[in-house]
């Protein structure tokens, strides 16, 4: 018997940047590839743990509390910048929200002007901003093929991220803020690297992504194409949402 | 004198409010009023004879407050208290107003409030309250509330503020409550369980408070008894879990039915179920003993207790038994699955989560409760509430078979009463507006009473 093909997601720091409901993605690319009859696992990539990250196909970085992030910070760049970088070279994708899509930028910088660095990984910078962005965010998403074309999530920062020109944005806003509540744009995608703000939790609900991300990954593994799976209660939920961006109907 | 005049407005919006139909006036009223002399609440509850005691944390709140209320009561006081779980500072003016007699004064010896963590240093403030019980913290509602670290540093600033001579009754178990107790100037007293055996091997998924706070160091639990509630400590010594001043030993654990457990040397016999019953009971236990009641007597009256609205409520339909469950945030979720289908071996559930502004507008955090322990165990699902859809996607990914997501409250009902076979009982584990809108239902029906006569 063949054995079967391994796909393996890489959970940066699950302990510490973990606030919106993150593993909602984790278990979203671990189910969908063992429906589809892959050897699926996940490696937790703790503080001071690198084991395991050259076999990582998509890896996660999520969101978490200011005390956490600038704990995860030292860790990040001196146990995971180069393996991640080496790793998404190689083809391996990263998705990142909120937290941690700030962190793989150039730098956070507070209302008093005092800057956090990120590692860069991004050509991305985020400032504080006043007012924090909370709510339902429906975006038209900038990636060819993917159906349906929108994305549907969650956002709940009041970081403003500004994309730089290695940065192309993820998508345009139709419902809520995004990156920073200005241009319109919301999140990024830069070579394998896909950042936003949307968690909700974001996988679950757009499913056409999560399968986006791990067809990328596996490209370099000559996978080609994913078998289709039936995703009518995952587009529900997505449809919930997209309905929220409909101009209300007039009743006067 | 202006507080008269804010006493007759308020009650007078109580009972328009009543009378509409609008529910049981439980805020509006405190709103009202504190427009016509924002020093109401403290005016009124400077006339309370003993004092007050003020609840504060994620879970828990309402059923603590209600023990320690029936415990004054059952000496023969007179206590007023928020009791519909309206716990923001107009939820507890509205509660005063309702006990004021037209000249504008309290009559009554004692307040037992349960507080919104963000209200609690206004609370405290006004009130002046004589104790102030901490349970919990963990996430819940970050669209509303901004991160756990900003509530905590809230709650710490509102308790440095504590009138001279008040007690802070905060748990133990909790490593951001017990950093937030031992930067006090005062020491608090401290709660928490000392069973083993009622502990789980490694800390769930939803844990928040697992850092130390002096050195950032990952904390070492020896037991975890509920969410990230359990016995700690800094592997680098920095920081542990503060000794109990009162514990819960030899916990038994009955299902939604009943909790025994010794506190010191009396045995209480709780009539409501789970775990984290435990802990507000102990709580309750620790409030009594702060206020100078007999240990033997709190035992008694306790085993006499009723439970809240939608806090493990029980009614029969046609021939089988329902059982409310409350169950609004990871941890809550996490433990009432637990109770659920470890202790009560439940099979039938309908699940209602609503995005309402009271429940959360986020609904993320379903992704962090273990709907797995529902696999293989439950018999039938139904997912309810506005945003049924989305619990549908987190059941198919938890490996659970669930029926069609019913977002009318009607439907979902029926929905569980026609999957449910006679003398079964199936339980309804809901979010908060969400538990509204199938108890509206089920008055609807005739099958429940209205919530403010609960």
């Amino acid at each position: 018997m063949a054995r079967k093909q391994k796909f393996t997601v890489g959970w940066l720091y699950p302990d510490l940047m973990n606030i919106y409901g993150d593993r909602g993605n984790i278990l979203t690319l671990l189910k969908r590839a063992e429906w589809r009859g892959y050897q699926a696992r996940v490696i937790e990539l703790g503080r001071g743990t690198t084991g395991g990250m050259d076999e990582v196909d998509v890896f996660f970085f999520g969101g978490g509390q200011d005390r956490e992030q600038a704990l995860v910070y030292d860790d990040l760049l001196e146990h995971k910048q180069e393996p991640l970088e080496k790793s998404v070279a190689a083809g391996a994708m990263v998705l990142a929200v909120c937290g941690g899509y700030q962190l793989l930028g150039h730098y956070y910088q507070t209302a008093e002007g005092e800057r956090f660095p990120g590692i860069g990984m991004i050509d991305v910078k985020t400032e504080a901003g006043k007012k924090r962005f909370i709510g339902d965010v429906v975006i038209d998403a900038a990636i060819e093929g993917l159906q349906p074309a929108t994305l549907v999530g969650f956002e709940n920062h009041s970081g403003r991220t500004f994309l730089g020109n290695a940065a192309r944005p993820l998508g345009k806003v139709r419902l809520g803020s995004g990156n920073n509540g200005s241009d319109g744009t919301e999140g990024c995608l830069q070579g394998g690297v896909l950042g936003t703000y949307l968690h909700g939790s974001l996988l679950p609900k757009n499913p056409q992504l999560a399968d986006y991300l791990v067809r990328r990954a596996l490209t370099r593994r000559g996978v080609t194409a994913l078998s289709p799976l039936d995703d009518s209660a995952e587009l529900a939920a997505h449809d919930r949402i997209l309905q929220r961006a409909q101009p209300r109907a007039t009743t006067r | 004198m202006r507080r008269t005049a804010a006493v007759w407005a308020g009650k007078a919006t109580g009972a328009l409010s009543r009378l509409s139909g609008r529910g049981g006036g439980t805020t509006l009223p405190g709103d009202v009023a504190r427009a016509i002399d924002p020093l109401v609440l403290r005016k009124l509850t400077a006339d309370l004879t003993e004092g007050s005691v003020v609840i504060t944390g994620t879970n828990g709140k309402t059923t603590t407050a209600r023990l320690v209320a029936s415990l004054l009561e059952g000496l023969g006081k007179r206590v007023i208290a928020n009791r519909a779980g309206a716990n923001l500072i107009f939820g507890a003016t509205a509660a005063a107003l309702r006990s004021a007699g037209p000249d504008g004064r309290l009559r009554a010896e004692w307040g037992v409030f349960e507080i919104d963590e963000a209200s609690l240093p206004r609370a405290v403030d006004e009130i002046q309250p004589r104790a102030a019980v901490v349970l919990n913290l963990f996430r819940d509602q970050l669209d509303r509330y901004g991160e756990l670290e900003k509530i905590a540093t809230t709650i710490e600033s509102a308790l440095a503020r504590l009138p001279e001579g008040a007690t802070a009754i905060l748990n133990a178990d909790d490593p951001r409550v017990g950093e937030i107790g031992l930067g006090l100037a005062r020491k608090p007293l401290w709660f928490g369980l000392e069973d083993p055996r009622v502990a789980m091997p490694t800390l769930p998924h939803a844990a928040d408070a697992r850092t130390c706070p002096r050195c950032g160091a990952s904390l070492v639990f020896t037991a975890v008894y509920l969410g990230h509630d359990g016995v700690y400590r800094c592997p680098n010594g920095d920081f542990e879990r503060p000794a109990t001043d009162i514990a819960a030993t030899d916990i038994v654990l009955n299902g939604f039915d009943t909790v025994q457990m010794n506190v010191g040397a009396t045995r209480v016999n709780l009539p409501v179920g789970g775990l984290y019953n435990a802990y507000n009971a102990l709580a309750a236990f620790a409030t009594g003993q702060a206020l100078g009641l007999e240990a033997e007597y709190v035992a008694e009256r306790m085993g006499e207790f009723k439970a809240a609205f939608g806090r493990q409520e029980r009614m029969d339909f046609r021939g089988r038994h329902l059982v409310l469950v409350l169950s609004k945030n990871p941890a809550g979720f996490n433990e009432t699955l637990r109770t659920a289908v470890d202790l009560a071996n439940a099979t039938h559930f309908l699940i209602g989560l609503n995005d309402r502004k009271a429940d959360g507008t986020d609904v993320s955090w379903i992704w962090d409760v273990d709907f797995e322990r529902l696999r293989g165990k439950a018999q039938v699902v139904v997912p309810g509430g506005t945003r049924a859809e989305d619990l549908a996607v987190r059941l198919k990914y938890a490996g659970v078979e669930a029926d069609k997501p019913q977002i009318d409250p009607a439907k979902a009902l029926d929905e569980l009463v026609a999957a449910t076979p006679e003398g079964t009982t199936a339980h309804v584990l809901c979010t908060y507006t969400a538990m509204l809108d199938i108890r509206a239902e089920l008055v609807r029906r005739g099958w429940a009473k209205p919530y403010w006569e609960t």
